[in-house]
Protein backbone atom coordinates (compact mmCIF):
# COMPACT_ATOMS: atom_id res chain seq x y z
CA UNK A 1 0.00 0.00 0.00
CA UNK A 2 1.30 3.44 -0.56
CA UNK A 3 2.48 4.91 2.09
CA UNK A 4 0.94 7.93 4.02
CA UNK A 5 3.42 10.80 4.29
CA UNK A 6 3.30 13.89 6.45
CA UNK A 7 4.97 17.49 5.65
CA UNK A 8 7.72 16.48 7.18
CA UNK A 9 8.53 13.28 5.36
CA UNK A 10 11.17 13.91 3.17
CA UNK A 11 11.51 11.16 1.53
CA UNK A 12 10.82 9.41 -1.13
CA UNK A 13 7.76 7.45 -1.88
CA UNK A 14 9.40 4.07 -3.25
CA UNK A 15 6.05 2.55 -3.63
CA UNK A 16 4.33 5.85 -4.93
CA UNK A 17 7.07 6.50 -7.28
CA UNK A 18 6.86 2.88 -8.64
CA UNK A 19 3.31 2.86 -9.17
CA UNK A 20 3.54 6.54 -10.46
CA UNK A 21 6.51 5.38 -12.80
CA UNK A 22 4.26 2.08 -13.99
CA UNK A 23 1.22 4.82 -14.80
CA UNK A 24 3.73 6.93 -17.09
CA UNK A 25 5.87 4.32 -18.55
CA UNK A 26 6.14 4.32 -22.64
CA UNK A 27 7.22 1.77 -24.92
CA UNK A 28 9.45 2.14 -27.58
CA UNK A 29 12.43 4.25 -25.87
CA UNK A 30 14.71 3.37 -28.92
CA UNK A 31 12.59 4.03 -31.90
CA UNK A 32 11.77 7.72 -29.96
CA UNK A 33 15.46 7.62 -29.87
CA UNK A 34 16.62 7.38 -33.11
CA UNK A 35 13.76 9.95 -34.01
CA UNK A 36 14.92 12.62 -31.97
CA UNK A 37 18.91 12.32 -33.00
CA UNK A 38 17.82 12.00 -36.76
CA UNK A 39 15.89 15.33 -36.17
CA UNK A 40 18.73 16.76 -34.49
CA UNK A 41 21.19 15.58 -37.33
CA UNK A 42 18.70 17.10 -39.89
CA UNK A 43 18.95 20.55 -38.03
CA UNK A 44 22.49 20.74 -37.57
CA UNK A 45 23.47 19.27 -41.41
CA UNK A 46 20.52 20.82 -42.46
CA UNK A 47 21.54 24.57 -40.89
CA UNK A 48 24.40 25.04 -43.05
CA UNK A 49 22.30 24.07 -46.34
CA UNK A 50 19.92 26.59 -45.27
CA UNK A 51 21.88 29.22 -44.36
CA UNK A 52 23.83 28.71 -48.19
CA UNK A 53 20.62 28.72 -49.61
CA UNK A 54 18.99 31.42 -48.07
CA UNK A 55 22.10 33.65 -49.05
CA UNK A 56 21.81 32.00 -52.89
CA UNK A 57 18.68 33.27 -53.06
CA UNK A 58 19.29 36.62 -51.55
CA UNK A 59 22.41 37.19 -53.90
CA UNK A 60 20.29 35.89 -57.11
CA UNK A 61 17.42 38.70 -56.31
CA UNK A 62 20.39 41.24 -55.93
CA UNK A 63 21.57 40.27 -58.73
CA UNK A 64 18.54 40.81 -60.97
CA UNK A 65 17.46 44.12 -59.44
CA UNK A 66 20.88 45.52 -60.51
CA UNK A 67 20.49 44.06 -63.89
CA UNK A 68 16.76 45.76 -64.02
CA UNK A 69 18.33 48.68 -63.10
CA UNK A 70 21.25 48.86 -65.18
CA UNK A 71 19.27 47.78 -68.43
CA UNK A 72 16.22 50.37 -67.40
CA UNK A 73 19.29 53.10 -66.75
CA UNK A 74 21.12 52.52 -70.27
CA UNK A 75 18.04 51.96 -72.59
CA UNK A 76 16.09 54.80 -70.87
CA UNK A 77 14.52 57.19 -73.54
CA UNK A 78 16.51 60.09 -73.15
CA UNK A 79 19.96 58.41 -73.20
CA UNK A 80 22.21 59.51 -75.91
CA UNK A 81 23.41 56.40 -77.86
CA UNK A 82 27.62 57.24 -77.61
CA UNK A 83 29.19 56.95 -80.87
CA UNK A 84 33.11 56.27 -80.50
CA UNK A 85 35.05 59.21 -81.83
CA UNK A 86 37.27 58.23 -84.86
CA UNK A 87 40.78 56.94 -83.72
CA UNK A 88 44.31 58.23 -84.63
CA UNK A 89 44.42 54.61 -86.78
CA UNK A 90 41.37 54.16 -88.12
CA UNK A 91 41.68 58.23 -89.91
CA UNK A 92 45.13 57.18 -91.21
CA UNK A 93 44.03 53.73 -92.28
CA UNK A 94 40.15 54.92 -93.85
CA UNK A 95 41.50 57.94 -95.14
CA UNK A 96 44.88 57.92 -96.44
CA UNK A 97 46.17 61.19 -97.25
CA UNK A 98 43.39 63.41 -95.54
CA UNK A 99 46.08 65.22 -93.64
CA UNK A 100 43.05 67.26 -92.12
CA UNK A 101 41.03 64.05 -91.05
CA UNK A 102 44.00 62.85 -89.29
CA UNK A 103 45.10 66.70 -87.24
CA UNK A 104 41.23 66.62 -86.08
CA UNK A 105 41.67 62.25 -84.85
CA UNK A 106 44.89 63.19 -82.89
CA UNK A 107 43.51 66.46 -81.67
CA UNK A 108 40.42 65.20 -80.62
CA UNK A 109 41.77 62.43 -78.72
CA UNK B 1 24.95 13.98 -42.27
CA UNK B 2 26.72 10.68 -42.88
CA UNK B 3 27.58 8.76 -39.82
CA UNK B 4 30.83 6.74 -39.34
CA UNK B 5 29.84 3.33 -37.80
CA UNK B 6 30.87 3.05 -34.87
CA UNK B 7 33.13 0.17 -33.03
CA UNK B 8 31.23 -1.36 -30.13
CA UNK B 9 34.07 -0.31 -27.47
CA UNK B 10 34.00 3.11 -28.69
CA UNK B 11 30.54 3.18 -28.12
CA UNK B 12 30.60 1.69 -24.75
CA UNK B 13 33.49 4.22 -23.49
CA UNK B 14 31.16 7.01 -24.89
CA UNK B 15 28.36 5.54 -22.78
CA UNK B 16 30.31 5.73 -19.77
CA UNK B 17 31.06 9.21 -20.05
CA UNK B 18 29.37 12.00 -17.66
CA UNK B 19 26.47 14.11 -18.74
CA UNK B 20 29.21 17.39 -18.39
CA UNK B 21 31.30 15.45 -20.39
CA UNK B 22 29.08 14.72 -23.19
CA UNK B 23 27.92 18.28 -23.15
CA UNK B 24 31.32 19.10 -24.24
CA UNK B 25 31.66 16.63 -27.23
CA UNK B 26 27.94 17.47 -28.28
CA UNK B 27 29.22 21.36 -28.22
CA UNK B 28 32.10 20.27 -30.32
CA UNK B 29 30.11 18.81 -32.53
CA UNK B 30 29.98 15.13 -31.73
CA UNK B 31 26.59 13.87 -32.59
CA UNK B 32 27.12 10.79 -31.10
CA UNK B 33 27.63 11.99 -27.64
CA UNK B 34 24.03 13.93 -28.25
CA UNK B 35 22.30 10.62 -28.78
CA UNK B 36 24.04 9.15 -25.82
CA UNK B 37 22.54 12.27 -23.77
CA UNK B 38 19.46 11.64 -25.34
CA UNK B 39 19.31 7.77 -24.79
CA UNK B 40 20.68 8.69 -21.25
CA UNK B 41 17.64 11.01 -20.57
CA UNK B 42 14.59 9.73 -22.70
CA UNK B 43 12.56 7.17 -19.92
CA UNK B 44 12.96 10.33 -18.26
CA UNK B 45 11.74 13.12 -20.31
CA UNK B 46 8.77 11.10 -21.47
CA UNK B 47 7.78 10.49 -18.22
CA UNK B 48 7.57 13.91 -17.66
CA UNK B 49 6.37 14.94 -20.82
CA UNK B 50 3.23 12.95 -20.24
CA UNK B 51 2.71 13.63 -16.63
CA UNK B 52 2.06 17.71 -17.96
CA UNK B 53 0.53 16.39 -21.25
CA UNK B 54 -1.07 13.31 -20.03
CA UNK B 55 -1.72 11.55 -23.83
CA UNK B 56 1.25 9.57 -25.02
CA UNK B 57 1.81 11.11 -28.20
CA UNK B 58 1.67 14.76 -27.49
CA UNK B 59 3.91 14.06 -24.43
CA UNK B 60 6.61 12.23 -27.22
CA UNK B 61 6.17 15.29 -29.19
CA UNK B 62 7.18 17.80 -26.07
CA UNK B 63 9.91 15.88 -24.86
CA UNK B 64 11.19 15.68 -28.12
CA UNK B 65 10.32 19.48 -28.91
CA UNK B 66 12.47 19.87 -24.95
CA UNK B 67 15.76 17.86 -26.19
CA UNK B 68 15.88 19.58 -29.22
CA UNK B 69 15.42 22.72 -27.41
CA UNK B 70 17.94 21.84 -25.12
CA UNK B 71 20.63 21.30 -27.91
CA UNK B 72 19.74 24.98 -29.54
CA UNK B 73 20.59 26.14 -25.91
CA UNK B 74 23.08 23.76 -24.60
CA UNK B 75 25.76 27.04 -24.43
CA UNK B 76 23.84 28.08 -21.82
CA UNK B 77 24.23 25.09 -19.79
CA UNK B 78 26.70 25.51 -17.03
CA UNK B 79 28.76 22.80 -16.62
CA UNK B 80 29.27 22.77 -12.95
CA UNK B 81 25.61 22.13 -12.21
CA UNK B 82 23.88 18.89 -12.87
CA UNK B 83 22.64 17.95 -16.40
CA UNK B 84 19.92 16.62 -15.48
CA UNK B 85 17.46 19.18 -13.45
CA UNK B 86 18.18 21.83 -16.26
CA UNK B 87 17.16 18.88 -19.04
CA UNK B 88 13.96 18.85 -17.28
CA UNK B 89 13.35 22.56 -17.11
CA UNK B 90 13.97 22.60 -20.92
CA UNK B 91 11.49 19.87 -21.22
CA UNK B 92 8.84 20.71 -18.68
CA UNK B 93 8.58 24.09 -20.30
CA UNK B 94 8.25 22.08 -23.72
CA UNK B 95 5.72 20.32 -22.27
CA UNK B 96 3.75 23.19 -20.73
CA UNK B 97 3.90 25.38 -23.86
CA UNK B 98 2.51 22.57 -26.38
CA UNK B 99 -0.22 22.15 -23.37
CA UNK B 100 -1.17 25.78 -23.48
CA UNK B 101 -0.86 26.02 -27.42
CA UNK B 102 -3.69 22.67 -27.55
CA UNK B 103 -6.73 22.66 -26.76
CA UNK B 104 -7.99 20.82 -23.61
CA UNK B 105 -8.62 16.90 -24.85
CA UNK B 106 -11.11 14.88 -23.53
CA UNK B 107 -10.23 13.10 -20.07
CA UNK B 108 -9.32 9.20 -20.66
CA UNK B 109 -12.15 7.42 -20.08
CA UNK B 110 -11.80 4.96 -16.85
CA UNK B 111 -12.76 1.33 -18.34
CA UNK B 112 -15.97 0.18 -15.45
CA UNK B 113 -15.03 -3.40 -16.49
CA UNK B 114 -11.38 -2.49 -15.94
CA UNK B 115 -12.16 -1.45 -12.42
CA UNK B 116 -15.43 -2.83 -11.23
CA UNK B 117 -15.51 -3.80 -7.59
CA UNK B 118 -16.42 -7.44 -7.31
CA UNK B 119 -14.03 -9.03 -10.23
CA UNK B 120 -10.79 -10.69 -9.81
CA UNK B 121 -8.86 -9.57 -12.81
CA UNK B 122 -5.27 -10.97 -13.17
CA UNK B 123 -2.09 -8.86 -11.84
CA UNK B 124 -1.66 -7.25 -15.27
CA UNK B 125 -5.13 -6.03 -15.83
CA UNK B 126 -4.77 -4.60 -12.22
CA UNK B 127 -1.75 -3.32 -13.24
CA UNK B 128 -3.26 -1.57 -16.08
CA UNK B 129 -6.12 -0.38 -14.30
CA UNK B 130 -4.33 1.17 -11.51
CA UNK B 131 -1.77 2.59 -14.37
CA UNK B 132 -5.27 4.52 -16.05
CA UNK B 133 -6.52 5.71 -12.42
CA UNK B 134 -3.46 6.81 -11.75
CA UNK B 135 -2.92 9.39 -14.48
CA UNK B 136 -6.33 10.27 -14.39
CA UNK B 137 -6.05 11.12 -10.59
CA UNK B 138 -2.58 12.72 -11.67
CA UNK B 139 -4.78 15.25 -14.45
CA UNK B 140 -6.80 16.58 -11.94
CA UNK B 141 -4.06 17.84 -9.87
CA UNK B 142 -2.96 21.55 -10.97
CA UNK B 143 0.20 20.88 -13.16
CA UNK B 144 2.97 22.48 -10.89
CA UNK B 145 2.04 19.60 -8.13
CA UNK B 146 1.95 17.11 -10.63
CA UNK B 147 5.27 17.85 -11.74
CA UNK B 148 7.16 18.25 -8.13
CA UNK B 149 5.38 14.64 -7.09
CA UNK B 150 6.86 13.06 -10.38
CA UNK B 151 10.19 14.82 -10.21
CA UNK B 152 10.43 13.66 -6.58
CA UNK B 153 8.73 10.29 -6.15
CA UNK B 154 9.67 9.18 -9.48
CA UNK B 155 12.55 10.76 -10.95
CA UNK B 156 14.72 11.15 -7.70
CA UNK B 157 15.34 14.50 -7.35
CA UNK B 158 15.42 16.46 -4.32
CA UNK B 159 13.51 19.64 -3.26
CA UNK B 160 16.11 21.72 -4.21
CA UNK B 161 16.74 20.51 -7.49
CA UNK B 162 12.55 20.46 -8.16
CA UNK B 163 12.51 24.08 -7.11
CA UNK B 164 15.42 25.18 -9.58
CA UNK B 165 13.51 23.01 -12.48
CA UNK B 166 10.03 24.85 -11.49
CA UNK B 167 11.14 27.96 -10.31
CA UNK B 168 9.85 27.94 -7.28
CA UNK B 169 11.30 28.08 -3.29
CA UNK B 170 12.35 24.63 -2.02
CA UNK B 171 9.65 24.84 0.84
CA UNK B 172 6.84 25.28 -1.81
CA UNK B 173 7.93 21.86 -3.20
CA UNK B 174 7.34 20.05 -0.52
CA UNK B 175 4.12 21.70 0.33
CA UNK B 176 3.58 20.73 -3.29
CA UNK B 177 4.88 17.23 -2.87
CA UNK B 178 2.88 16.55 0.11
CA UNK B 179 -0.55 17.99 -1.22
CA UNK B 180 -0.02 15.77 -4.61
CA UNK B 181 0.70 12.54 -2.43
CA UNK B 182 -2.57 13.18 -0.01
CA UNK B 183 -4.52 13.72 -3.36
CA UNK B 184 -3.60 10.64 -4.97
CA UNK B 185 -4.10 8.85 -2.21
CA UNK B 186 -7.91 9.85 -1.75
CA UNK B 187 -8.35 9.88 -5.27
CA UNK B 188 -7.36 6.42 -5.53
CA UNK B 189 -9.40 5.80 -2.65
CA UNK B 190 -9.06 1.93 -1.08
CA UNK B 191 -6.79 1.06 -3.51
CA UNK B 192 -4.04 -1.50 -2.46
CA UNK B 193 -1.08 -2.69 -4.47
CA UNK B 194 -1.39 -6.21 -4.48
CA UNK B 195 2.30 -7.23 -4.91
Amino acid sequence: MIVDGTPFDHRPDPLMGAALRRALAADGHAAFVTRVVARAEEWTSGSWDAVLARWARVGVAAAAVIVVLTAGYLLRPGAAIASPSLSVADAVLSQPGDAQGIVTAVLGN
Amino acid sequence: MPRDPQLPGEAARIASETDADLVARTLGGDSDAFGVLVERYTPSVRRVARAVLGDQDDADDAAQDGLLAALVKLRQYDARRPFGPWLMRVVANAATDRRRRRRVRRAEALDPNVVAPGRAPDAETERRALGRRLREALARLPERRRLAVVLFDVEGYSHAEIGHILGIPEGTVRSEVFHARRALRELLGDWKEEE
